[in-house]
């Protein structure tokens, strides 16, 4: 088995709850944490987030954190530009680096914390969806977003076939790897590029084969796509509410509230 | 009645090279059929040919007797009615989720969701994979595939179920499960189509043979006319069966009784002749080529079943009253063997059964049946070869119980009466939750002796 995020999320207990649920909540997420005025809703918003995919959704903590800290890298660069070269008010810290005078205002400091937060925040909402929703859990969305038949029945095989190609692809490899295609740059280049012509003509041919199978059992042009029906339960409804209430509330008492 | 039938077929790949030349086969319906050849020797292509998928060059294919015709509509009738399973499963299983692959053949019959959903959870309960339906064919084993891909045929209820070499890549527990499941559809009615270059099993499993070799039929008939045939077998590249050929090796050394053509182990055992000489104390005025009654032989001393009456035939006189004598052996109290039909199961009466039928050899085929056991923490001694490893051991004196469900119980109960037949060796056999009742466990309170020798 190899080791994608799909993976995780096909093996989520929240891949089992309702879809549309889980878009409101990361919708409502992102939007809450793009518009907050203060630092403390979108923190708030990562931390629940966070909290529901790890232990509700039985992400690896582990493997979370690590996913995180990519993104985390990017924020904390741009932050500490927005928070050195913009602003005003009074500095809060000042130093001299190489000759040139360094310092970091109220206002910058500020704003450099809402610009991490909102960022975290959006981060946490997208893993959540990501780690709880496997593929095969949104072509049903998908196609009640009204997308054309065709290109769902086209994803719907593409996304079968990636996973056929993958294991093809790692099989080559491996084959070439044990006569030391890989040994040297040179090598490497040569037997990657005949990697990719096989899979290239053995794509062309599973498509054939596909066609073959699927003609044999009666194609007529239409793939019916059987989506399962998950109504919202109860508690699922109750605990999404409060998590909207109290962001809702947080949003309103902090809007004037600056931290420094 | 023939349910497929060819004539003069021909098939001519788009290079010019012959794959099928003058093909002429009937093939009737209900039984068990295998095509054995060669890699390359035209067995897939023909299958293609079987539902329409490709169009013949010449000649034409007949189902149920009206020729195929290679319009929309009638391609749509014959391909819903003759199933192909790849040998490839990643070929055949090209949706995202179990359920969708095996909902895509109703849901293009045009059936509606309900009836597909009952079609789909169905035949998924039939292989066994009910508990995977939401899972992705990737995170699927081989086996697992293969069943799914099965189920994706089973589900449109063809008549006829063609598969091209089913066992490959299986390992044998896997490759014993499907076999299992083919025998029970093939229970229910289905005519079973297989491709194999295992001559084992197409003499083991099939009721009838066609030897394939470029791309042309060879021989054909039951597997103990064309397995008997070493010439016939050369010039299609094979081997004998395993068993077979055994036989043959054991009978030319006088080991074995002629004539025969064991298809599976206990047969095979069957025909031994042994020849049984022991030195006994006669009386005097016994001459060589009586016959001599030595009474009832238990323990070490009965080699075949807890109790045999024991007849002598005299070789040879010696001085002071001893000779050498051939045994002659009767078991009076054989084995048995017991199905139990797990569609009404209940532990507690397979728990008495256990007891009472003083049973120590349990066995489980299908799916259904060893998820139960192995559920109800009920010891399997063996869960593949079922039939044959129980026939063995009811030969040693042993009771069996059989675990098994649907129409596997009557196939189990058919092979093992059959065998009772043709082998003489008696032993009971029968289903124990059916309406016949258990005819052994009234038995048990019989003492050997009063038994008729």
């Amino acid at each position: 088995m190899t080791n994608i995020l799909d993976d995780y999320a096909l093996m989520s207990p929240l891949r089992h709850r309702n879809n549309w649920l889980k878009l409101a909540i990361v919708l409502f997420g992102l939007l809450a944490g793009v518009s907050a005025t203060s630092p403390i809703p979108p923190i708030f918003i990562a931390f629940c987030m966070s909290l529901t995919t790890v232990t509700l959704g039985k992400a690896p903590l582990k493997l979370y954190f690590k996913l995180l800290l990519a993104p985390l890298g990017f924020a904390i660069a741009g932050v500490l530009i927005i928070a050195f070269f913009s602003g005003s008010g009074p500095e809060l810290l000042s130093f001299e680096f190489l000759g040139y005078p360094l310092s970091v205002r109220t206002d910058g400091f500020e704003l450099a914390m809402l610009v991490f937060a909102r960022s975290i925040s959006g981060m946490c909402c997208l893993y959540f969806l990501a780690m709880t929703t496997p593929m095969i859990e949104l072509f049903a969305v998908l196609k009640a977003s009204g997308l054309p038949e065709s290109l769902i029945e086209l994803s719907m095989l593409i996304y079968r076939y990636i996973f056929v190609f993958l294991d093809m692809a790692l099989c080559i490899r491996y084959a070439q790897t044990v006569r030391l295609g890989y040994s040297n740059f040179r090598r490497s280049i040569n037997s990657i590029g005949m990697l990719a012509s096989t899979l290239f003509i053995r794509s062309w041919e599973q498509g054939d084969k596909l066609f073959l199978a699927m003609n044999s059992r009666c194609y007529d042009g239409k793939m019916t796509l059987f989506e399962v029906h998950r109504p919202v339960k109860v508690t699922e409804l109750l605990l999404t509410s409060a998590y909207f209430l109290s962001t809702l509330a947080l949003f309103y008492f902090t809007k004037n509230i600056s931290i420094v | 009645m023939i349910i497929l039938e060819t004539r003069g077929l021909k098939y001519t790949y788009p290079d010019g090279t012959a794959a099928i030349q003058d093909l002429n086969i009937e093939i009737k319906k209900g039984k068990k059929v295998a095509f054995v050849g060669q890699n390359g020797s035209g067995k897939s292509t023909l299958f293609l040919l079987l539902n329409g998928t490709l169009k013949p060059a010449e000649g034409e294919v007949l189902f149920h007797g009206v020729p195929i015709k290679y319009n929309s509509k009638s391609l749509r009738e014959i391909r819903k009615s003759v199933g192909i399973v790849f040998q490839n499963s990643d070929d055949q299983i090209f949706a995202p989720t179990v359920y969708q692959d095996v909902a895509f053949g109703p849901a293009n019959l045009g059936y509606s969701k309900e009836r597909v959903d009952t079609c789909v959870q169905q035949s998924l309960e039939q292989v066994g994979l009910s508990r995977l339906k939401d899972k992705p064919p990737h995170h699927l084993s081989g086996g697992q595939k293969k069943r799914v891909a099965i189920a994706g045929i089973m589900a449109m209820e063809p008549e006829v179920i063609i598969l091209d070499e089913p066992l490959s890549n299986l390992d044998p527990v896997g490759a014993d499960e499907i076999m299992d499941l083919l025998n029970e559809f093939n229970q229910f009615g289905s005519t079973i189509i297989i491709s194999t270059h295992d001559v084992d099993l197409a003499y083991r499993w099939s009721d009838y043979v066609f030897l394939l070799s470029n791309s042309k039929i060879i021989g054909q008939g039951t597997p103990t006319d064309v397995f008997k045939d070493p010439e016939l077998l050369k010039k299609t590249g094979l081997r004998q069966p395993t068993t077979l050929e055994i036989y043959h090796e054991i009978e030319r050394r006088g080991l074995a009784s002629g004539g025969n053509s064991p298809k599976t182990i206990p047969e095979l055992v069957n025909t031994l002749k042994p020849i049984d000489l022991i030195w006994v104390d006669v009386p005097p005025g016994l001459r060589e080529g009586d016959s001599l009654n030595l009474g009832i032989m238990y323990g070490q001393y009965a080699t075949q079943s807890p109790y045999e009456a024991v007849n002598a035939t005299v070789l040879h006189i010696h001085q002071n009253g001893r000779a050498i004598v051939e045994l002659k052996r009767k078991g009076i109290k054989a084995g048995g063997v017991m199905i139990y039909d797990t569609d009404n199961y209940s532990l507690p009466e397979v728990k008495q059964i256990l007891k009472e039928g003083e049973i120590v050899f349990v066995g489980a085929m299908g799916k259904k049946s060893k998820t139960l056991a192995e559920h109800d923490g009920i010891r399997l001694d063996v869960s593949s070869g079922v039939i044959d490893k129980t026939i063995l051991t009811a030969l040693c004196g042993k009771r069996c119980l059989i675990l098994t469900a649907g129409g596997m119980v009557d196939h189990a109960l058919k092979r093992i009466k059959e065998y009772v037949e043709t082998s003489g060796i008696e032993f009971t056999v029968g289903v124990v939750n059916r309406e016949e009742g258990c005819k052994w466990l009234e038995e048990t309170g019989d003492s050997p002796e009063k038994l008729k020798v």
